[in-house]
């Protein structure tokens, strides 16, 4: 296996855009991450794109507008995964020596997809999703455990929210870009108890990408190239061997993985960004990471360290609930954002001296599984 | 509670047909457990998701279990209107339930209190019924 470097970002701002398609902000986002990368449109020789809703060859009708053709054009999607799925499989063709150059893009137009407004519909063969288990319900369920388990309080599910949409304050790209109080989070509208609607990502439309090639060709094109040192992706377990809804025996397993891959450990990860789709899930990720010990991550919230100019930043970026959710643009501008921090370019947010950053994404609710897929994705400078 | 056929154009149909079975006593979740390794899974699957066997008996569930956690949604689901209650419910025979929760009014929902199994319509497509089981606060 080869080294592999990203050496190009680009994200549209996240936001709601009733008069701009999917292929318009994926456009846009490759064409940003190609002149960040400064590549030739036409060295490019993979691509892999992501779109959760309407995807069709959503990566050829985006390319072909940027100069890109006749090359091989994969789409995938994997629930809130698809954007690391893509962004994965870029780096494993690079990393296998099949290509030198490839582009990762992840879009979703929640306002203008065909079934906008509406509940996506679980699938007739998927029990839970018959007898209402949905997304907020999976998060809801967890966060009354947590309480039990852990003696974490509704104030500390406020917090996340608190944290997250302060950060997204910092960042030109977020969705939302408004302080809110925890008492703000704790009075808005329930949704599935505990979680309220602050409490909950918004409907966004987004698309971001990322070029990555060979370490070797990097050099060619950059003087901080930002290498990818680990990679893994798993789907859930089956769910009869997990001892208890609070504790992410999928999360940990693929934490595990992408560690020894990358051959650095929790102790040397300096930011996170990670599925916080719903507040209670960022604190059951921290303890997935192994950035503290099993059934801390209420005691590492509270301490603060998981602020911007704590020990470890999670989602400086503002993550799902501040940035927004473009779900298959996610796992792309996870990398977006560790990459602008690993090379000093992250303004505001910056994390100080960053030498090790980790992207997370989680995908799908699937009846008899903990869930679809976690995707980890650990980068260097 | 249970909820039949209402007339001659109305059919009732169960969400899961090999679920659960109805008995003089109410309805009994019917799991099933591998031969080989002792597995037990909910709703029963043909093929042992353990060991790959493929010879599994039926094993009729206890009808009380315990929240292992629970939430009210205030949002629809695809067939349920706000608010609707679900949950997990840790059996004895130790497999988890996800299942749909009726609210009682002086019985507020609280992890590790008992619950039990009944028989409910869960909702209406044109003119056939859906039902199967819920759990209640005993």
């Amino acid at each position: 296996m080869r080294q592999v470097a990203v050496i190009g970002v680009g994200q549209t701002k996240f936001g709601k855009f009733p008069n701009r398609s999917a292929i318009d902000m994926g456009r846009e986002a490759a064409q940003a991450a190609l002149k960040d990368a400064s590549v030739n449109p036409k060295l490019i020789q993979v691509a892999y794109a992501s779109r959760l809703i309407d995807s069709g060859v959503i990566a050829q009708h985006i390319l072909k507008g940027v100069g890109i053709a006749g090359i091989e054009m994969v789409n995938v999607q994997n629930d809130c995964a698809g954007g690391a799925t893509a962004f994965r499989n870029v780096w494993k063709d690079i990393s296998n020596g099949l290509y030198d150059y490839g582009i990762a893009i992840g879009v979703e137009s929640m306002t203008t997809m065909s079934i906008a407004g509406k509940m996506l519909a679980p699938l007739s063969d998927d029990l839970e999703g018959q007898l209402g288990m949905t997304m907020p319900a999976v998060f809801a369920l967890l966060a009354n455990r947590q309480m039990e388990l852990f003696g974490t309080t509704l104030e500390d599910f406020a917090a996340i929210s608190v944290k997250n949409h302060h950060n997204a304050c910092m960042n030109p790209f977020a969705h939302y870009q408004k302080e809110f109080s925890i008492e703000d989070v704790l009075k808005s509208r329930m949704i599935c108890e505990p979680i309220t609607v602050l409490e909950c990502c918004p409907q966004t439309d987004g698309a971001a990408a990322v070029v990555l090639c060979s370490s070797e060709m990097a050099r060619r094109h950059t003087t901080r190239p930002v290498t990818v040192v680990g990679s893994a992706l798993l789907s859930g377990e089956y769910k009869y061997k997990q001892r208890d809804i609070a504790i992410s025996d999928l999360g940990s397993k693929t934490a595990r993985a992408a560690y020894e891959m990358a051959g650095v450990g929790p102790e040397d990860v300096d930011l996170v960004e990670l599925h916080d789709a719903f507040a209670p899930e960022e604190i059951m990720r921290y303890e997935d990471l192994a950035l503290c010990k099993p059934g801390e991550g209420t005691a590492l919230l509270r301490s603060g360290a998981t602020q911007i100019g704590g020990r470890v930043p999670v989602n400086p970026s503002g993550g799902l609930l501040g940035l927004g959710h473009p779900l298959s643009a996610s796992g792309v501008r996870t990398i977006v954002e560790i990459v602008l921090h690993l090379r000093d370019q992250a303004g505001q947010r910056q994390t100080p001296d960053a030498k090790v950053g980790l992207a997370h994404m989680l995908g799908g609710s699937v009846t008899d599984l903990e869930a679809g897929a976690c995707a980890i994705h650990i980068l260097t400078r | 509670m249970t909820t039949h056929s209402t007339g001659p154009n109305t059919a009732r149909i169960p969400i899961r047909g090999n679920a659960f079975v109805e008995s003089a006593n109410g309805l009994v979740l019917r799991a099933n457990r591998c031969k080989a390794c002792g597995q037990i899974f909910f709703p029963g699957t043909a093929l042992c998701f353990a060991c790959l066997g493929t010879d599994l008996e039926d094993l009729m569930l206890s009808r009380r279990g315990k929240l292992h956690s629970y939430t009210i949604s205030h949002m629809p689901s695809a067939h349920f209107a706000a608010p609707y209650a679900v949950g997990y419910v840790d059996m004895p025979e130790g497999v988890r339930i996800f299942t749909p929760l009726k609210m009682i009014e002086d019985k507020p929902f609280k992890i590790g209190m008992d619950v039990e199994v009944f028989e409910d319509l869960l909702w209406t497509e044109g003119a056939t019924q859906v039902y199967g089981y819920k759990f209640m606060p005993v």
